[in-house]
């Protein structure tokens, strides 16, 4: 078994190869032209490697300045993520304008939600607020990404391959920071280097499936989308319904208060 | 400390799932708009009850009860049972096409009613539960049956009250997309 630090640094360069190759083949399929944010979000990820490490060299691991470069890297690096997470929700909703708007609400309350509930549960420990903030960015991207696959379908929206593995792969990155980033605040002193260890660890699984996407993605894949009712139809039809799906509700309520008066 | 490492650490695992459970492939394919509409036209199981549950009355059994035919009506009960689960089922299904017919209406509708939606939201959830329960007192033999005898009087009642409500939504629908036509109309002579 190598030394963990030699360990870490062997997957931080690994990491930083595939993010290379991940960039050159987003820009071999063109893709900075349809998902430009994602394409920024990839570069500043090199650029953040490339500073970081750099300030490690200059400063050591354990200095302050390297502290300051890392998290104000990492804040720069979840905004970039935030944007591509918002593109990933705009192209999967742009077909559907009527629920595109509900969905774009929900989802904006969903991720206020989710932020303010990590900084709540984090029980106002303000020492630890950068990890704090932190964590709750990563629930609320994580929270928003459940929260549109769950949309997605409710309403049977087609989601093309390349979104669908750029979202899971954000998705499932978020929920490992939280775990990692708890786990970290718990044993902090034992669990330092390991920490940095599975975060290089868990972005190398998701580059690796967004390598694997962008890869196969070709510019003939599209999603079918059947054509668009009136808004009238819509109003007349739904209506239609809730009336309808009331008294299959109001059929099943009857079933149940006749079997309980009896009981 | 511990309490806030548990609630992350669940949070977490609880989006996993969830993330998991909404990429299955959906038990249903796709309704085309063809197919929507005419889910919300045809007739439904539902609309069939009161025949069905003609045969399901209580005092079927309380008269062979009387004659002493124990066995045929353990009989009779079981295949009570299975009848009802069976409807159970029907209204379920029922219920899914609409609720299918309806999301994919919204979600090719240039503009929905926020309202509209929530409220379906909840008699889904609310059907999904009701629904479940009473599947799972049919199974546990608590004798069901009786309430769906009982609601044979009213099943009647309810499909009339249906039928009466989707005429009333059609002539309203009628009468609101001919509105717009005779204001147009009056324009155009004005002119």
């Amino acid at each position: 078994m190598g030394d963990p630090v030699n360990l870490r640094n062997l997957a931080w360069a690994l990491t930083t190869m595939l993010k290379v190759i991940l960039l050159f083949y987003l820009l071999r399929r063109k893709l900075y032209r349809s998902h430009p944010a994602f394409f920024i979000y990839i570069l500043t990820t090199i650029l953040m490697s490339i500073v970081v490490a750099s300030a490690y060299r200059h400063w050591g691991f354990q200095s302050i300045q390297s502290w300051n470069i890392f998290w104000g890297g990492q804040g720069v690096v979840i905004c970039t993520r935030w944007l591509a997470v918002a593109e990933i929700a705009r192209k999967i909703l742009a077909n559907y304008s009527g629920i595109c708007r509900l969905a774009s609400r929900l989802l904006l309350a969903v991720g206020i939600c989710a932020l303010a509930y990590s900084l709540l549960a984090s029980q106002n420990n303000w020492q630890k607020a950068v990890l704090n903030a932190d964590r709750g960015l990563e629930m609320s991207i994580g929270m928003c990404l459940v929260s549109l696959f769950l949309f997605a379908r409710y309403y049977r929206l087609p989601i093309a391959a390349l979104e669908a593995y750029l979202a899971i792969g954000f998705c499932l990155y978020s929920c490992f920071w939280i775990i990692n980033d708890s786990m970290y605040e718990r044993w902090r002193a034992s669990f330092g280097t390991l920490w940095n260890f599975l975060e290089i660890l868990t972005f190398f699984a998701t580059l690796l499936l967004w390598i694997r996407a962008v890869r196969e993605h070709t510019e003939a894949e599209t999603v079918t989308v059947p054509a668009p009712v009136s808004p009238e139809a819509y109003e007349k039809l739904s209506l239609e319904v809730n009336v309808r799906l009331h008294l299959l509700n109001e059929r099943l309520n009857h079933l149940l208060r006749t079997e309980d008066s009896r009981s | 400390m511990t309490l806030s490492f548990a609630l992350f650490i669940t949070t977490a695992l609880v989006l996993v799932f969830l993330l998991v459970w909404a990429l299955r492939p959906p038990k249903r394919g796709l309704m085309s708009t063809s197919e929507v509409f005419e889910a919300l036209s045809e007739q439904r199981h539902y609309a069939r009850l009161p025949q069905i549950l003609q045969a399901l009355r209580v005092e079927d059994t309380e008269y062979l009860r009387d004659r002493g035919h124990g066995e045929l009506i353990h009989r009779i009960r079981t295949e009570r049972k299975r009848v009802a689960l069976q409807y159970l089922e029907r209204l379920q299904e029922d219920f899914e096409v609409l609720l299918e017919a309806s999301r994919i209406l919204a979600a090719l509708s240039p503009e929905v009613i926020p309202m509209h939606e929530y409220e379906r939201f909840k008699l889904s959830l609310r059907f999904a539960f009701f629904c479940r329960y009473l599947r799972w007192r049919l199974r546990l033999g608590l004798q069901p049956w009786s309430a769906f005898g009982t609601i044979s009087d009213m099943a009647g009642g309810m499909t009339l009250r249906l039928e009466a409500a989707t005429a009333r939504l059609g002539e309203r629908a009628t009468m609101a997309s001919e509105f717009p036509l005779f204001l147009e109309k009056g324009r155009g002579d004005s002119e």
